[in-house]
């Protein structure tokens, strides 16, 4: 039953992508940045789901903390993991756009720099656990360093409000002036990206179940 | 007189070859860079789903693994 949702999501997933990069196809070039425009609708939703996974990472982190529960612990990498790969599309995107458009690969205005180092803290978060073995103690350490990297989520967030950025301010659902339809297809897009990274998140939680048991095994050789 | 005007008007008005050149290398540029930036993204995807694939094959390799030799060890 968990196969069959898992495949609906996954050719959910993709064919919203291909519907959407059809429509994104035949959208307007923008007046002043010309085709290297469409490629927001592929950097804005990308980041936003990178940041939805922080959220989910902090959540299974505190409650792995408040109630040991190994499947908040297995939540919070899986999607830390996932998010990290978003983030890493993200960050590639924008910088390809600030080439065309600001002629520089990249500027270490208060934007970017954040969200430069919030993915590194992801990465740094991903190394902390490979590099403990004990489960129990890897998964709290890992825990307590998912909310400390969290702090740097609204930072990445509020910075083009909070700074001055060469990264433009908000253009969509921040007051910007872009056409609904636009932010529709954003929005379409943003739930295409939600649906591939569910799929990707379910797949990688089954793998700390094998993870789990694989332990358990070990632990059972020993014994004997 | 007449003539001379209107040629100037149009000499205005029409761009020249250089400006239409330097406007099509423009759009090609930013349609480069967009199938650059469209593809980098789902590369990396694609990476991420290929490491999780060989992950896959690493975890059941290992249970397989484990459980032969915890079958084969109460017989030893």
């Amino acid at each position: 039953m968990r196969n069959y949702i898992l495949y609906g999501l996954g050719a959910a997933a993709a064919l919203l992508i291909a519907r959407d990069i059809n429509v994104i196809a035949g959208l307007p070039r923008e007046a002043s940045q010309g085709a290297i425009f469409k490629i927001i609708f592929f950097h804005v939703p990308m980041a936003m789901t990178a940041m939805l996974c922080s959220f989910v990472a902090l959540i299974g982190s505190v409650m792995f903390l408040l109630t040991k529960n190994f499947k908040y612990d297995a939540l919070a990498v899986s999607v830390t993991e996932v998010g990290l790969a978003f983030l890493a599309a993200n960050l590639v995107t924008g910088s390809i756009w600030g080439r065309v458009i600001w002629g520089i690969w990249w500027a270490w205005d208060a934007r970017l720099t954040s969200a430069l180092v919030c993915w590194l803290l992801y990465a740094g978060y991903l190394a902390l656990r490979n590099a403990i073995e004990e489960p129990t103690q890897r998964a709290t350490f890992a825990a307590v360093f998912s909310i400390f990297a969290f702090i740097d989520v609204p930072i990445v967030i509020f910075s083009i409000k909070w700074w001055r950025t060469q990264h433009p301010a908000p253009v969509f659902w921040g007051g910007g002036s872009i056409p609904g339809a636009w932010a529709a297809v954003a929005g379409w897009n943003w739930l295409a990206m939600v649906l591939l990274g569910t799929v990707l998140i379910a797949i990688r939680l089954r793998q700390e179940d094998s993870q789990r048991e694989i332990d358990s095994l070990r632990r059972m050789a020993h014994a004997l | 007189m007449h003539f001379l005007t209107h040629t100037l008007l149009l000499a205005q008005a029409a761009p020249d070859a250089d400006a239409i050149a330097r406007e099509i290398a423009r759009l090609q540029h930013n349609y480069e860079f967009l199938s650059y930036g469209l593809m980098a993204a789902w590369i990396i995807m694609a990476i991420y789903v290929l490491m999780m694939v060989s992950r896959e094959h690493k975890l059941k390799g290992e249970i397989a693994r484990l459980r032969t030799m915890l079958e084969e060890k109460p017989r030893a």
